[in-house]
C-alpha cells in the first residue's frame, strides 16, 4: 500500500511538475534545461491510471528460516559425524570405533526404550503443548482382548502376525463372519511377513555385527553381513496361513490375489506365484499393478533363456494393457531390473522401454538408471565403446535433486562410482560426486557400509588418477570426518606419494595410520620402511624419516592388549637400519643390529657395507672391530672383503691386527 | 523470668518484724516487673520476632561454602568460589527465562533441574568432574556435562543414549547431552 500510494503521489508530482513546465516553457522558451532534466525523467507511463500488480502473498514453511541458515554452512572436515560428541577421547578414529560407538548409542536408547515400555505409567504425564505422539510410551500390548473384529485390526495393526492369525482362526471357529476388507489386511500382514512375527530389530542383527573381529576389513564384513540377511530372510512354506486363509475365503477378491501373489514372490515361491495368477484370470478377476510388478519381478526365475525370460515379460505387459492397468514407476524398475538377467537382450531392449515409459509420463528415478547401468557395464566384463552411457546417464541426472521412490535408489551411486574406478573415468566421477551435494540427494547414499564402499572406491580412483596435491586435498576433505579408509586404500596412497615424488609427506601419512589402526599391518609397514629407504634425501626429510622409523620400530615391539604382533624380516630391519645411517644416527642404527641377533634375521652385505662406511666417518675403531666379528658370526660371505677393508682404511693396534688375521683364517678355513 | 511472687510474699505475711524487709523487696519486685514489661515490649515490637522453627534449619551463610580446611582438600572452581559470587567470578548452572519478568514456570524449572542433576550422578556414577549445566533453548533441553575418562568411549555413548531417550520420554521435549572429558578432575586450589 505504501508503495502505491507513493506511486500516486510521484505520478501527482509529474503532473503538476508537466503542467508547471508548459507554463513556464510559454513563458521562457530559452531556460527551461533545468525543469527539463527534472521533469523528463517520468516513467513511461502513459494512461494516467496504471495496473499496480500486488504479488502473491508467499507463504514459507515453518523451518525455512532454518533451511536458509543451513545453506550457508559447508560440512566440517575437522569434525567427526553428528551422531558423536565433540570430544577428542569420544571421537572415533577408525572404522571399527565408528560403528562401535554408534552401536552403543543405539543400544543405549534400546535400553530406554525397554524401560518406558515396561513401566508406561511413569512417563505419562504430558508437559508438551501441542502434544508430541512420538514422545508418549507405546503400548506394546495388545488392549482388547474379546474376541473380535476389532480386536484383529488391533493385532493387525500392531504387527503381531501369530497372534492375529489365531484371532482370525478363533473368530472362524466362532462362526463369526470377518470382512473381506479385513481379511485383506490380515493376508497382507502374513504376506509381508512371510507367516513369521517381525523380528525385534535391533537385537539379533547387532550381536551379529558386535562378535565380529574388529581386525577384519570392510570387504569381509559385507561378506558376512550379507549372509546374515540373507538366513534371516524366510522361504515361503508350503501350505502356510496366507494359502490356508486364502482357501477359507468364498470370494477372494483382486486385493486377496495380489497379496498372495507378491508374499510368493517375496518370499521365493516364484513358480506358485504364476499358477497363481492363472486362477486370477481363471476366475474373470484384474490384477492390480502391484500384483503385475511382483510378476515381472519373478519373471526372471521361472525361465531359463534369455528370450524367453523377455518374452514372459512382454506378455505380461501385454496383459496389463489389456485389463487396462497404468504402469507406475516400481514397473519400469521392475522390468530394467528383469533385464539385468537377460544377457544381450536386456541390451537391446533397455532404452525401448525407457522410452516406452517416458510417453506414458512415467519418469526414471535413480533405480532406473542404477539397473540401466548395471545391464551394460557387467562388473568383470570387458568395455568396448560402451563408456557413452554414463556420460548419457550423467547427462540426464546431473542437477537433479531426486527423492526415495524404489528401495534399489540407494544402489546407484555405488554402480555409479564402480563404473567411473573400471573405465578409470575420472571426469564422470567427478561429476557423481557433484550429485551427491545437489538437494536431497546425499539420503540415497545408502548406510555407513555403503558410503564406506562408495568413498573407497572414490578415493581410489583418485589414487590412481590425479596428481598428489589434488589427492591430498580430497584426503583432508574426506578423512577422517566422512570415510575411515583400509589399508589396501592407504597402499594406493603411497604409491602415489611414490609417483610424484613426495616422500618427505611420509611420516605424516605415518601419523594418520596409526590413528586409523593400520599401524599394525605388516606389509603396509614393510612398504613405508623400503620406501624411506630407498632413497637419500636432504637432511631435514632424513632427519623426519629417522624419527618415523623409530616410531615405526616402537609398533614392533609393543604387543600390548593383544593387539596382532608383528615380526621382523631381514628386510624390514635392513631398511630401518639404512634410515638411520642416513641420518647420521649411528648409535640408534647400532642397537638395530644387534636385533638382527635376536631375531634369527641375516644382514646383507651391502648394509655391513654401509655401515662400514658409517663407521668410518667417525672412526670408532671398536665398532669397526665389533662390526667384522658380527659379520663372521653370520658367516658371510663378504666377511674377508670387510677385513681387508678394516685392515686398510683403520689404525690398529698390534692386538687388533692379531684378531683381525685370526678371524681372516678363521673365515677363509670356513669357505 | 518468671518471679515466684509466692517466695517473696510469704516473708511479708510472716510478721511485722519483716516489714522493712518486705518494703525492700516489694521496691525490687516492682522495679524488676518494669523492666520485665519493657523488655517483653521491646521483644513484642516488630524488629524483633522469634517464631516457631519447623523447617530444617537451611544457614544461608553456610550453604555452597567450602570451609577453610588443613590443605590437602582438592576443590574445584565451581566449588572455591561462594555463591555470592555468581555473575561476578561464576556463571550459572541452569539457564533457563523462567526469572525475567512475566515468564511463569520457575518452580517447575527447578524441580527439573533438581531431578536431571540426580538423574546425572547416578547414571554416570564417578564420572561427573564438575557440575552439570542445564540450558534450555526454545524446547530443547541441552545437559552439558564434564565427565573423568573413567570408562570407555562405547560404555559413554551408552548412558548418553539412554539418558536421552529416556529423559525424552520423561519430558517430552527433545533432550540432548553434550559432554567433554578430562582426563582427572581439574583442581582449582587445595583447602
Amino acid at each position: 500500500m505504501a508503495s502505491s500510494c507513493s506511486q500516486a503521489l510521484r505520478h501527482h508530482v509529474c503532473k503538476s511538475s508537466r503542467i508547471l513546465r508548459v507554463h513556464l516553457q510559454k513563458a521562457w522558451p530559452n531556460r527551461s534545461f533545468v525543469l527539463n532534466s527534472a521533469a523528463d525523467q517520468q516513467p513511461a507511463v502513459s494512461s494516467p491510471v496504471e495496473e499496480i500488480v500486488i504479488p502473491k502473498k508467499k507463504t514459507w514453511s515453518k523451518e525455512a528460516v532454518l533451511q536458509a541458515l543451513a545453506s550457508t554452512v559447508n560440512r566440517d572436515p575437522t569434525a567427526s559425524d553428528y551422531r558423536f560428541q565433540d570430544d577428542p577421547y569420544l571421537t572415533p578414529k577408525t572404522s571399527s570405533e565408528f560403528k562401535l560407538f554408534s552401536l552403543s548409542q543405539e543400544s543405549g536408547r534400546n535400553a530406554a526404550k525397554y524401560f518406558i515400555s515396561t513401566y508406561p505409567k511413569y512417563f505419562q504425564k504430558d508437559y508438551a503443548q501441542p502434544h508430541i505422539p512420538c514422545l508418549m510410551p507405546e503400548t506394546l500390548e495388545a488392549q482388547i482382548e474379546e474376541v473380535s473384529e476389532a480386536a484383529l485390526i488391533e493385532r493387525i495393526q500392531m504387527r503381531k502376525v501369530k497372534a492375529a492369525v489365531d484371532l482370525y482362526d478363533q473368530l472362524q471357529q466362532a462362526g463369526t463372519p470377518v470382512s473381506l476388507d479385513v481379511t485383506n489386511q490380515l493376508l497382507d500382514l502374513i504376506c509381508f511377513y512371510g507367516d513369521c512375527d517381525p523380528a525385534q530389530e535391533n537385537v539379533p542383527e547387532q550381536r551379529n555385527e558386535e562378535t565380529e573381529d574388529v581386525q577384519d576389513e570392510p570387504q569381509t564384513k559385507k561378506g558376512r553381513a550379507s549372509k546374515a540377511s540373507d538366513k534371516l530372510k524366510a522361504a515361503w512354506k508350503e501350505n502356510n496361513n496366507a494359502e490356508r486363509i486364502f482357501a477359507l475365503l468364498s470370494e477372494p477378491n483382486t486385493h486377496s490375489y495380489s497379496a498372495l501373489i507378491r508374499g510368493m514372490v517375496k518370499y521365493g515361491a516364484y513358480s506358485k506365484a504364476f499358477s497363481t495368477y492363472t486362477d486370477l484370470l481363471n476366475n474373470q478377476l484384474k490384477a492390480d499393478v502391484s500384483t503385475f510388478n511382483a510378476l515381472i519381478t519373478a519373471a526372471p526365475e521361472v525361465k531359463e533363456k534369455y528370450n524367453e525370460k523377455w518374452e514372459l515379460i512382454v506378455d505380461l505387459l501385454k496383459q496389463m494393457a489389456e485389463q487396462k492397468v497404468k504402469p507406475n514407476l516400481l514397473t519400469l524398475n521392475a522390468v530394467l531390473k528383469a533385464l539385468r538377467r537377460c544377457g544381450t537382450v536386456g541390451k537391446s531392449q533397455a532404452f525401448p522401454v525407457i522410452s516406452e515409459m517416458r510417453a506414458l509420463s512415467i519418469d526414471p528415478s535413480l533405480a532406473s538408471y542404477n539397473h540401466l547401468l548395471s545391464i551394460f557395464y557387467k562388473p568383470g566384463a570387458p568395455f568396448q565403446g560402451q563408456t557413452d552411457i554414463l556420460q548419457e546417464v550423467m547427462n540426464e541426472v546431473s542437477g537433479k535433486s531426486f527423492t526415495p521412490q524404489d528401495p534399489d535408489d540407494a544402489q546407484f551411486f555405488i554402480t555409479a562410482v564402480r563404473i567411473c574406478l573400471d573405465t578409470k573415468d575420472i571426469e564422470q566421477a567427478y561429476r557423481v560426486h557433484e550429485l551427491l551435494g545437489v538437494g536431497e540427494n546425499w539420503r540415497l547414499l545408502g548406510n555407513d557400509f555403503q558410503q564406506n564402499i562408495y568413498h573407497a572406491r572414490f578415493f581410489s580412483l583418485l589414487c590412481m588418477m590425479e596428481n598428489i596435491d589434488v589427492v591430498l586435498k580430497w584426503y583432508r576433505d574426506l578423512v577422517p570426518s566422512v570415510y575411515y579408509p583400509s589399508s589396501n586404500v592407504m597402499r594406493d596412497l603411497l604409491q602415489v606419494l611414490d609417483t610424484d615424488n613426495r616422500l618427505d609427506l611420509i611420516p605424516q601419512i605415518w601419523k594418520d595410520l596409526k590413528q586409523l589402526g593400520h599401524g599394525n599391518r605388516q606389509t603396509l609397514v614393510e612398504e613405508l620402511l623400503t620406501l624411506m629407504a630407498r632413497e637419500k634425501q636432504n637432511q631435514e626429510v632424513q632427519e623426519t624419516f629417522a624419527e618415523c622409523a623409530l616410531d615405526i620400530k616402537k609398533m614392533y615391539d609393543t604387543g600390548d592388549r593383544g593387539k596382532v604382533m608383528m615380526s621382523w624380516t631381514a628386510g624390514s630391519l635392513s631398511d630401518l637400519v639404512s634410515v638411520l645411517l642416513a641420518a647420521q644416527r649411528r648409535q640408534d642404527a647400532w642397537e638395530i643390529l644387534k636385533l638382527f641377533k635376536t631375531h634369527n634375521r641375516v644382514p646383507s652385505e651391502e648394509l655391513l657395507d654401509k655401515f662400514l662406511t658409517c663407521i668410518k666417518e667417525s672412526g670408532d675403531v671398536n665398532q669397526a672391530l665389533e662390526l667384522v666379528q658380527i659379520s663372521a658370526g653370520f658367516c658371510l660371505p663378504g666377511t674377508p672383503k670387510l677385513i681387508q677393508r678394516v685392515q686398510q682404511e683403520f689404525l690398529l693396534s698390534e692386538q687388533q691386527k692379531s684378531m683381525l688375521s685370526d678371524l681372516e683364517i678363521q673365515t677363509f678355513n670356513s669357505d | 523470668m518468671v518471679f515466684s511472687a509466692d517466695a517473696i510474699t510469704a516473708p511479708c505475711a510472716a510478721g511485722g518484724s519483716n516489714a522493712l524487709f518486705c518494703k525492700n523487696m516489694a521496691t525490687s519486685l516492682v522495679r524488676k516487673t518494669k523492666l520485665l514489661s519493657m523488655v517483653s515490649s521491646q521483644l513484642n515490637s516488630a524488629a524483633c520476632f522469634r517464631n516457631i522453627h519447623c523447617t530444617a534449619a537451611c544457614l544461608k551463610n553456610r550453604a555452597a561454602r567450602i570451609r577453610v580446611a588443613k590443605g590437602d582438600k582438592p576443590v574445584t572452581y565451581e566449588q572455591a568460589y561462594h555463591p555470592h559470587h555468581i555473575g561476578h567470578r561464576k556463571g550459572w548452572l541452569s539457564q533457563h527465562t523462567s526469572n525475567l519478568q512475566g515468564e511463569d514456570g520457575a518452580a517447575e524449572r527447578v524441580v527439573e533441574d533438581v531431578f536431571i542433576r540426580r538423574f546425572m550422578y547416578g547414571t554416570f556414577h564417578g564420572c561427573l568432574a564438575d557440575e552439570v549445566v542445564i540450558k534450555r533453548r526454545g524446547n530443547l533441553l541441552l545437559i552439558c556435562a564434564v565427565m573423568i575418562q573413567k570408562l570407555l568411549p562405547s560404555k559413554f555413548y551408552f548412558l548418553i543414549g539412554y539418558t536421552e531417550e529416556l529423559l525424552s520420554h520423561f519430558y517430552k521435549c527433545p533432550v540432548k547431552i553434550e559432554m567433554q572429558t578430562v582426563e582427572e578432575k581439574v583442581v582449582y586450589k587445595y583447602l
